[in-house]
């Protein structure tokens, strides 16, 4: 997290908002995102189709599945797991048209998952509304030895592959969906700065 | 910046209206590579004034021999398609800028509409080739008033076989944007060039339909209007100038002698904006640049084809 300064490719997430101007619509979230649907199914309902995909996640607030499927049990359908719901998204994707509107909530490593699903097809990032909901837990790309490191909480994060203690930085990559993570204690081994809990 | 000395190698009537110009360099060296759908500006010399008209190349981006441009006569403007084509013969020099480009084809896209309304065919005759080269999915929408303004009809055939389709609208064939665009698959990007209406039009049925932005792209070069006279005051280079009604403001400006920016002088890439300081009228805003509410701001302006109804306004150059 820098202040000082605007990392342009650090990703801006909104609310949830129906298209009013749309040929169909297409809703995919995962634990906590339950509540960005719950928000969607509050506003005035489109009246072209709307396709669901819902991942529940054991470590959601509440249990969002049921009640998605109390209330949209046509639409929505669940998943016990995000590879599952990913697969039947894939097989969905290849009956859309142009002018389906696309809406992801979730955490970030999910939104970014569902983002790259969908650009195998030519959906493009700025054709997608995210919103971010539960976490701000980021996916770590290590610049040293390439590995991933998932649901890092804190503004160091010892990395998955190779043990260096990796500073976060803002920039991030839509095609890994990940942020950008530098050893911190290059210059003097073992120093590292104050760690905190700034992505919880 | 720098510019191409070019001279005309050929000149081919096309239609009634329309010609053809092919340019090659004067000193006989290859022209500068550039991509399907770029522009060049030219620089006209009309009565002593420097026009600078912005064109569309559409020989093969392939091939920098030569580049060719197809002007069509617009008896109604200031002068500079008609200058093109009852001045420039065959061995007249221009002087022309580097290729721009605003109107490339998305690298993202997976399959390509291109929508032309008469001349509009123009850039993406160079657009083609490249479509062609890539081996990308792409179709060609050409409509035009009647058989005989067809321009270049043979030649699409020729490089795009089935996937050009023509709509002449005197034998009543009319291009419903509604039914071309719904059932489009995922990953389709629209283009349209051609007069204004029909780029509106196009441009509302994609966004009717759902489209995002980044998947409805245009191409209109505004011609600079005519329009009352005004003074101009460069607050930085404290230059007073007066704009005359015939001439742009940007014009005015360069023959005042100031190196003032620009791209494309078509009120489309935004790269002559001017901060406003201030302005005891109003702005006449012509450009496709600035969004609404930055028009009713009044703190910016496109001088390559908007002007001001006020005795003075000042900006920040």
């Amino acid at each position: 997290m820098e202040r000082q300064y605007w990392i342009r490719s650090k990703p801006v997430y909104t609310s949830l908002l129906w298209h009013e101007k749309a040929t169909a619509h297409l809703v995919i979230a995962e634990g906590d995102g339950g509540m960005a649907v719950l928000k969607l199914l509050q506003q005035k309902y489109p009246t072209q189709q709307v396709n669901g995909f819902f991942v529940k996640s054991p470590n959601a607030l509440k249990n969002y599945a049921d009640i998605i499927s109390s209330l949209a049990p046509a639409e929505f359908k669940v998943f016990g797991n995000t590879t599952e719901a990913l697969n039947s998204l894939k097989i969905t994707l290849a009956d859309c048209c142009m002018g389906t509107c696309f809406y992801v909530a979730g955490s970030e490593g999910f939104i970014w998952q569902v983002a790259k699903v969908l650009a195998s097809v030519g959906v493009q990032d700025d054709d997608i509304d995210k919103e971010l909901c539960g976490t701000l837990a980021r996916t770590v790309y290590c610049v040293h030895c390439k590995a991933i490191t998932h649901d890092a909480h804190h503004s160091v994060v010892a990395c998955s592959g190779c043990q260096r203690q990796l500073f976060i930085r803002d920039h991030f990559s839509r095609r890994l969906g990940a942020y950008m993570g530098l050893m911190v204690d290059a210059e003097q081994p073992g120093i590292l700065p104050s760690i905190e809990e700034v992505y919880p | 910046m720098s510019h191409l000395n070019v001279k005309v190698a050929a000149i081919e009537q096309v239609t009634e209206h329309v010609k053809h110009f092919t340019f090659i360099s004067e000193n006989g060296e290859k022209l500068p590579a550039f991509s399907g759908g770029s522009h060049v500006v030219l620089a006209l010399n009309i009565n002593g004034r420097i026009h600078r008209n912005p064109y569309s190349l559409m020989s093969s981006p392939l091939n920098t021999e030569h580049y060719g441009v197809s002007v069509r006569k617009q008896e109604m403007s200031r002068g500079g398609s008609v200058f093109m084509h009852e001045q420039i013969k065959v061995g007249s020099r221009i002087q022309i800028t580097y290729p721009v480009n605003l109107f490339s084809i998305s690298k993202l896209s997976h399959k390509n509409i291109l929508i032309a309304g008469g001349i509009g065919i123009t850039p993406f005759l160079s657009q083609i080739v490249d479509l062609n080269r890539m081996d990308t999915e792409y179709e060609l929408h050409y409509a035009y008033r009647s058989p005989e303004h067809g321009a270049f009809r043979q030649q699409i055939e020729d490089m795009c076989g089935e996937r050009s389709h023509f709509y002449v609208a005197s034998d009543g064939q009319i291009l419903d944007f509604y039914a071309l665009l719904s059932k489009q698959p995922l990953g389709t990007h629209v283009y349209v060039c051609g007069p204004e209406p029909m780029v509106n039009a196009m441009i509302a049925a994609a966004r009717d339909l759902g489209w995002p932005e980044k998947h409805i792209h245009n191409e209109q070069f505004t011609a600079p209007q005519a329009g009352e006279s005004f003074k101009v005051k460069l607050a930085l280079s404290n230059i007073e100038l007066e704009v005359p009604s015939e001439m742009s403001m940007l014009e005015a400006i360069e023959e005042a002698g100031v190196d003032a920016p620009y791209l494309c002088r078509g009120g489309a890439c935004g790269r002559c904006e001017l901060d406003v300081v201030s302005c005891d009228g109003s702005i006449v805003h012509h450009d496709n640049y600035l969004t609404n509410a930055e028009k009713t701001g009044g703190k910016k302006i496109m001088p390559c084809v908007s002007r001001a109804k006020c005795q003075q306004i000042v900006v920040n150059l």
